[in-house]
């Protein structure tokens, strides 16, 4: 794992304090979408199909302010959209650093060189660019719809790595991944010198142009099997041992759609960062009020079976971690000998 | 396949087996602006993001045209809704990019636009 030990102790703390007061659940991340608009149209991605007034508008910093202050979550991711498009991305990074907490600005990078050219932010423990990477060059471009754009992050990341800022990727799987091309891209991102990689098996969202190439379940944990055994010691990944256990078939854990709350114009977003099934007023409303025994695998609800999105099962795992020595000794054991 | 089946054009009649809940919570899930058709004849255009039907008054959430909002409409003062707006997500589809990028390659030798 490649967490920086400031930042897990930080996490560490709060999901403590959070079980002493007895809270059942609670938030672990902020998806915070401060807008839709995107300057890529991505075959996998159903969060940007709307009207021009839509995809015209976005959240003032204050009320994006409001809503991390109301969730209370430790660490707060800003995907999209590009963020990087939001006119008011730098004073709110700026406002979110100054709260201290921990930010991953997820970007698809295009416009990353220009904003650091600008002097948008600063380097900072609190913050990271996670740059969004399918895979190698063609694996990449064919994700995103647009040739060119896996050279365009890189050049991005490497602005960013010169520049002192944190930097890390995430990456999103379909069916039809290779393993060992995914391999090699885990070595090409550790000698560009990115801290740590996210990887993810896509959601098959309802409103997404492609259809037919989402993992289900028991080919994902082949996949990620396949992947991730006997990794090498150089590749660090920005996440949780036990969430990657998982994917890879070790682990049977239940979602919790509560761990990453979403929040956009439209309100809190009910019951997850992928499904759209209404919305709430105010975080406590979303946390009373949505009938959380309606989703996760267990649930039998067909939109949750063959999900294994992080941000559902991510929480799941850092609250395992947490739960038992066995998983905190599964965690460090894991950490210390690189091996899953 | 998504861009097969749209609602785009939609108008449609409460009543006879169909129910205004039902066409709300299709309106819901419509990526395009509907026109909501109000008991008094009035008309709002407008992205419905969200409708409450649980409650003692039930209502819907909309940003109009001009992204101004949200505007509150509660069930009771709806006559029905129309799906007037292009539907967004339809159309656009993994397969139909595709097609396109070999089209494009066979002609030019570039690449189409994301989104095309």
């Amino acid at each position: 794992m490649s967490v920086p030990l400031s930042q897990m102790w930080a996490v560490a703390a709060y999901v403590l304090r959070q079980r002493l007061r007895g809270r059942r659940r609670y938030p672990l991340v902020l998806m915070l979408e401060p807008l839709f608009r995107c300057n890529l149209a991505c075959a996998g991605c159903g969060k940007i199909q709307y009207p021009p007034q839509i995809l015209r508008k976005h959240l003032s910093v204050e009320q994006c302010l409001r809503a991390v202050e109301e969730c209370g979550a430790p660490m707060v991711s800003i995907p999209g959209g590009e963020p990087l498009m939001y006119p008011e991305i730098g004073p709110l990074v700026r406002e979110l650093v100054a709260r201290k907490k921990y930010v991953y600005l997820c970007t698809n990078a295009i416009l990353l060189g220009e904003k650091l050219a600008a002097g948008l932010f600063e380097p900072s423990k609190y913050l990271s660019f996670s740059v969004h990477m399918d895979g190698l060059r063609a694996e990449h471009d064919e994700a995103v719809c647009r040739e060119g754009v896996f050279e365009e992050a890189v050049a991005g990341i490497r602005e960013a790595l010169a520049r002192g800022f944190r930097v890390t990727t995430n990456t999103t799987l379909f069916e039809g991944t290779n393993p060992l091309r995914m391999r090699e891209f885990f070595d090409a991102m550790m000698d560009l010198g990115v801290e740590g990689m996210m990887i993810s098996p896509g959601y098959s969202y309802s409103k997404a142009p492609d259809q037919e190439h989402f993992l289900r379940r028991q080919r994902a944990h082949e996949l990620f099997s396949r992947m991730l055994s006997h990794p090498k010691r150089r590749w660090k990944f920005n996440q949780s041992t036990l969430f990657l256990q998982f994917l890879m078939g070790k682990h049977d854990f239940e979602c919790t759609p509560w761990g990453n709350p979403t929040y956009n114009m439209f309100g809190w977003q009910r019951p997850c960062y992928l499904l759209q099934e209404g919305y709430a007023s105010s975080f406590a409303e979303l946390m009373a009020t949505t009938r959380w025994e309606q989703y996760g695998q267990r649930s039998g609800n067909d939109k949750c079976r063959d999900c294994m999105v992080h941000c559902g099962y991510e929480p799941t795992a850092v609250h395992h971690t947490f739960a038992s020595w066995r998983g905190l000794r599964g965690t460090v054991v894991a950490t210390l000998t690189g091996r899953l | 396949m998504p861009d097969e089946t749209t609602l785009e054009g939609w108008t449609p009649e409460i009543g006879g087996g169909l129910t205004l809940e039902e066409v709300v919570e299709r309106a819901f899930d419509y990526r395009g602006n509907v026109t909501v058709v109000r008991t008094d004849g009035a008309e709002v255009e407008g992205y419905l993001f969200n409708r409450c039907g649980d409650v003692a008054a039930p209502f819907v959430e909309l940003f109009d045209g001009n992204g101004d909002g949200p505007l509150t409409i509660r069930y009771a003062e709806i006559r029905t809704i129309r799906f007037t707006g292009r539907d967004t997500a339809a159309g656009n589809s993994y397969a139909a990019w595709l097609r396109a990028r070999e089209a494009a390659k066979k002609t030019s030798g570039a690449p189409p636009a994301a989104g095309a």
